[in-house]
């Protein structure tokens, strides 16, 4: 293969992302992607407030998977900040720093979460079951308990059943594990609770010299905490937002399926 | 009309709480557009300079321990504006600046880019920046 296809290869593993995770952008935005992104923002928070939720796990379309059969790249948890008429959306997720190997958590607004120029002007949202949501709440309004299941060291295609790395839709998936395991202490016990309830990652299918080229050129995609047998035979597992819908439905803690907003 | 009556019909807008913070992380990759995009924290113009399309020219950017501050000029009529932002927010003077209103406040864009947005009771509600861990 030459450079050049190892560069195409490269780019192609980049997309993979489960979630956003480009290197830091200073183009200015446009007036039009302020506009739709706070617009889709706007219009997201109408249709959460009709809901009458607390809590709900929020996806952006934030890059094209369409290749890998995937429609949503990156999730966080949205939930209901304050009382009455003052009560805003608020969204908690994990940010990659600038195409490092680190990330870290941030609590935004709606407006922020879509203006991050989306692939598509598009919000999937699934209302959690009442259980979770109680659970989640509390979590989420404490930074401390919040941080309590983050990895900063980032992989944006990390390993679900290991804790070398973490990614974002991960970080959301292991505390939503360890707020509904009341005995869940380490990341490993929250993975546990997710293997014993049928979790199941989505598998992309890259083979070894698309995995070298982006071992090589992007800090934040590493294979080595993949196991070998399944890393060998091209098999890379990871958390995805579509793999989580579906197994929010099939476990129950979905109140019910998933919900789309677009402009 | 004079200039100090019509600043006298001041539109007020309070504080965005976690502005500060919004600047601090355009490091982040996932980082929102915005997140580079200086947002108001408050302005004080009649209302009419405020309405879509209108054209002005950034006539002075005044930095300040607590932030800065664009003072904005209606080509028409001479009308001015002024609009805080909590951190550096720069321009050049002479910068011809467009309007553009949407429903959740207004889009500042000079040469097709968006230099600012100034939010509204609803752009303000829809807007936070905090980073939880560091």
């Amino acid at each position: 293969m030459n450079s050049r296809a190892i560069l195409a290869a490269t780019l192609v593993a980049a997309t993979v992302a489960a979630q956003a995770g480009r290197p830091c952008e200073e183009r200015p935005a446009t007036p039009s992607e302020i506009t739709r992104g706070m617009a889709l923002a706007e219009a997201t928070a109408r249709r959460l407030d009709a809901t009458g939720a607390q809590v709900v796990v929020l996806a952006r379309a934030g890059q094209d998977l369409s290749r890998y059969g995937l429609r949503w790249s990156h999730l966080g948890f949205a939930y209901r900040d304050g009382d009455g008429a003052g009560a805003h959306w608020r969204v908690v997720h994990k940010l990659n720093q600038c195409g490092t190997a680190n990330a870290a958590l941030y609590r935004q607004g709606l407006g922020q979460f879509f203006l991050d120029r989306p692939h598509r002007y598009e919000a999937a949202f699934v209302e959690l079951s009442a259980d979770a949501q109680a659970r989640l709440l509390p979590l989420l309004r404490d930074n401390t308990a919040a941080a309590r299941w983050h990895e900063p060291r980032y992989n944006m295609l990390a390993y679900p059943w290991a804790q070398r790395y973490q990614q974002s839709n991960q970080w959301a998936l292991e505390t939503l594990a360890g707020a509904m395991d009341a005995d869940a202490r380490t990341r490993g016990q929250a993975q546990a609770w997710l293997q014993l309830r049928g979790y199941e990652p989505t598998t992309l299918h890259i083979g070894a010299l698309t995995r070298l080229g982006a071992n090589a050129t992007r800090a934040n995609i590493a294979f080595d905490d993949h196991p070998n047998h399944k890393r060998f035979a091209d098999r890379i597992e990871t958390v995805t937002v579509d793999s989580v819908f579906q197994w929010l439905a099939r476990s129950g803690l979905a109140e019910r399926p998933p919900a789309f907003v677009s402009l | 009309m004079s200039l100090n009556r019509k600043l006298s019909s001041w539109v007020l807008v309070t504080a965005l709480a976690a502005s500060p913070a919004a600047r601090a992380h355009s490091e982040v990759s996932d980082a929102s557009a915005l997140s580079l995009l200086p947002v108001a924290v408050s302005v004080a113009a009649p209302v009419v300079v405020l309405a879509g399309g209108a054209m002005l020219s950034l006539v002075a950017v005044q930095a300040s321990a607590t932030g800065t501050v664009w003072v904005l000029e209606r080509a028409s009529d001479a009308a001015r504006m002024s609009v805080q932002f909590a951190g550096h927010a720069s321009a050049a003077l002479g910068t011809a600046v467009v309007v553009t209103a949407v429903s959740t406040g207004w889009v500042l864009s000079a040469a097709g880019a968006a230099i600012a947005f100034i939010p509204n009771e609803i752009g303000r509600a829809l807007l936070h920046d905090e980073r939880i861990t560091r």
